[in-house]
């Protein structure tokens, strides 16, 4: 089956307060195409999870997209904390539950093995038992050993960017895969932006890094670029200086105007037009 | 800092962490120092270590701290890919070591990268546990580092724990994940005081104990007898860690404001440069 389709094809299918996984970490390889377009159009009440986050949360937040966050870490990196984030977890507009890297990965697990939780020791001795309210301690059935059961996790949607993938909607990631498997063997549907779209032939001959499974995938988006301002190792590296410009417009109203002007009310063509077009990026981020 | 001029304070850093590593286990390398104090110690005095490139790929790599190249690094080496499963299941099977670098730690070896201030109504919202509290369930040797020892980073109690220490947060814990050491700017310290207190294992050559008490939020404690001083990093280990960081991206860790935004700039431009000048191009798109 042909699941080529477009960026708006992908968002029109998102329905209203939709939970959506987003894939990546930080500021690698996140599908930033994919969530500029969520954070443009008029979707409302979403909850998002996220393993790790970086800008693909934080412009939702910025652009007033979500009520709701799972997570076990949003930032920029080595740039710092994330603005949005930081701002709607302190004036508390939004709604934060804080998971960890593995407990994550663990409750989307649990939805794909098709089990209610899993159990696990981590988060023991800490305050994230106490404050993620998702969390229950047990005993261990078998022995008395104290656990904590992570909630399974059921993303409506999952989002996803890869390196290439075919039009039945396979999937090669070369560089580091982060959760996306996981984000797209537990959603009810994913859709894949990829920066080629290559025959299913010369797909195959990447053996092993084929990590995306026709199975599983509901819809592909050829979108070179689609990852940046993040990087898509070994395409190119993440675009730091973008995510500067980033940081300082989101200090201040105005600021933040300009940049989604510019930045998020724009379709994806126009946006890389707006970085000097794609030669510029060129020179600026392969390696 | 009156440290000798023959080394700097990061070399002195680099190398105390660098020397707490041994055994056949992967160690994750997310930031500067950690990736340093693992290549220092896998030539040195490790040599079994497995290094990896990335927080979570790229293992058998010769790592070098760059900004944006991390993925790029395991992919010209060729480096043994991993996956997010691998890396907890090596939490879990105790075959990993991560080098933490928390914004306050506490008396018992608490750690926090959440927030200050109450979770619900933080002052700042940092960044959200991450995998802190699966490494502070399982790990026999946990490893934290602050690179400005100060009332601020290391205190009485943490705002929130992100990661258990001992005391209060071992009761439904055993023993794994329990703090091992913490090297800071001023010293090196166990958790070996009444109780699982932080206690000084050395000082670092040319610190008084009374700085070190100055800059401390709590009683410190200080075992019987004289106070040891760090041995200092030998010429082969400065050698090592020199080479190891053309970039010098483990002095940003230390530096702030303007001067730091200038080196920043400084190393993005040039890290393409100097990673293929000691690196040819191989890899998934190159070879």
């Amino acid at each position: 089956m042909d699941k080529r389709m477009s960026i708006d094809d992908v968002i029109d299918r998102i329905p209203d307060s939709a939970t959506i996984a987003i894939g990546g970490s930080s500021i690698s390889r996140k599908p930033m195409a994919l969530v500029r377009a969520l954070a443009r159009s008029d979707k409302r009440d979403l909850t998002v999870i996220v393993d790790v986050g970086g800008p693909d949360v934080d412009l939702l937040l910025g652009t007033g997209r979500v009520k709701r966050i799972i997570y076990a870490f949003v930032g920029f990196e080595v740039l710092g904390l994330a603005p949005h984030f930081r701002r709607a977890r302190q004036e508390a507009t939004a709604e934060f539950q804080e998971w960890t890297e593995y407990t994550v990965m663990a409750g989307l697990d649990a939805t794909i093995k098709r089990v209610p939780f899993m159990p696990t020791h981590a988060t023991l001795g800490t305050d994230v038992l106490a404050v993620n309210p998702a969390f229950k301690e047990i005993r261990d059935p078998f022995g008395q050993e104290p656990l904590v059961a992570v909630p399974a996790l059921a993303p409506d949607v999952a989002l996803i960017h890869v390196n290439y993938a075919d039009v039945q909607g396979n999937g090669v990631i070369l560089g580091d895969g982060h959760v996306d498997v996981l984000c797209a063997k537990a959603a009810k549907a994913t859709y894949m932006s990829c920066e080629r779209i290559l025959s299913s032939e010369e797909l195959q001959r990447f053996g092993r890094d084929v990590q995306i499974l026709r199975v599983y995938s509901k819809g592909v988006v050829e979108v070179p670029w689609g990852a940046h301002p993040t990087g898509c190792a070994p395409d190119y590296r993440t675009d730091l200086r973008h995510l500067q410009e980033y940081l300082k417009a989101a200090q201040s109203e105005d600021g933040w105007r300009r940049y989604e002007t510019e930045f998020v009310q724009v379709d994806h063509r126009q946006y890389l037009e707006n970085h000097g077009g794609p030669e510029e990026l060129v020179s600026r981020l392969k390696v | 800092m009156p440290l000798a001029p023959e080394f700097n304070v990061d070399e002195v850093i680099i190398t105390a962490m660098a020397r707490q590593l041994h055994g056949e286990v992967l160690v994750s390398s997310v930031t500067a120092f950690g990736s340093l104090a693992a290549h220092l110690a896998k030539r040195r005095y490790a040599p079994d270590l497995a290094v990896l490139s990335t927080p979570e790929s790229g293992m058998d790599v010769t790592p070098m701290p760059t900004l944006t190249l991390g993925q790029f690094l395991t992919d010209v080496q060729q480096g043994i890919p991993l996956t997010m499963e691998d890396i907890f299941d090596a939490i879990f099977t105790d075959r990993f070591r991560i080098w933490i670098n928390p914004s306050q730690i506490d008396q018992y070896g608490n750690t926090n990268i959440t927030c200050i201030g109450d979770w619900h109504r933080p002052k700042v919202a940092l960044v959200g546990s991450r995998g802190i509290p699966e490494d502070t369930s399982h790990l026999s040797e946990t490893f934290y580092y602050i690179l400005n020892h100060s009332l601020r980073s290391v205190v009485a109690r943490v705002d929130f724990r992100s990661g258990a220490g001992n005391g209060d947060s071992r009761q439904l814990l055993g023993r794994h994940g329990a703090p091992t050491v913490l090297v800071t700017d001023l010293g090196v310290f166990t958790f070996d005081g009444p109780g699982g207190q932080m206690a000084i294992q050395s000082l670092h050559p040319g610190v008084a104990l009374d700085e070190v008490r100055a800059r401390t939020g709590f009683e410190l404690y200080v075992p019987p007898g004289p106070i040891r001083e760090t041995e200092p990093p030998s010429d082969e280990d400065i050698r090592i860690i020199r080479d190891a960081d053309p970039l010098e991206v483990r002095k940003l860790e230390l530096m702030s404001g303007p001067l730091a935004a200038e080196k920043f700039v400084a190393i993005y431009e040039r890290e393409r440069q100097t990673f293929h000048a000691t690196y040819p191009r191989v890899g998934k798109l190159g070879r």
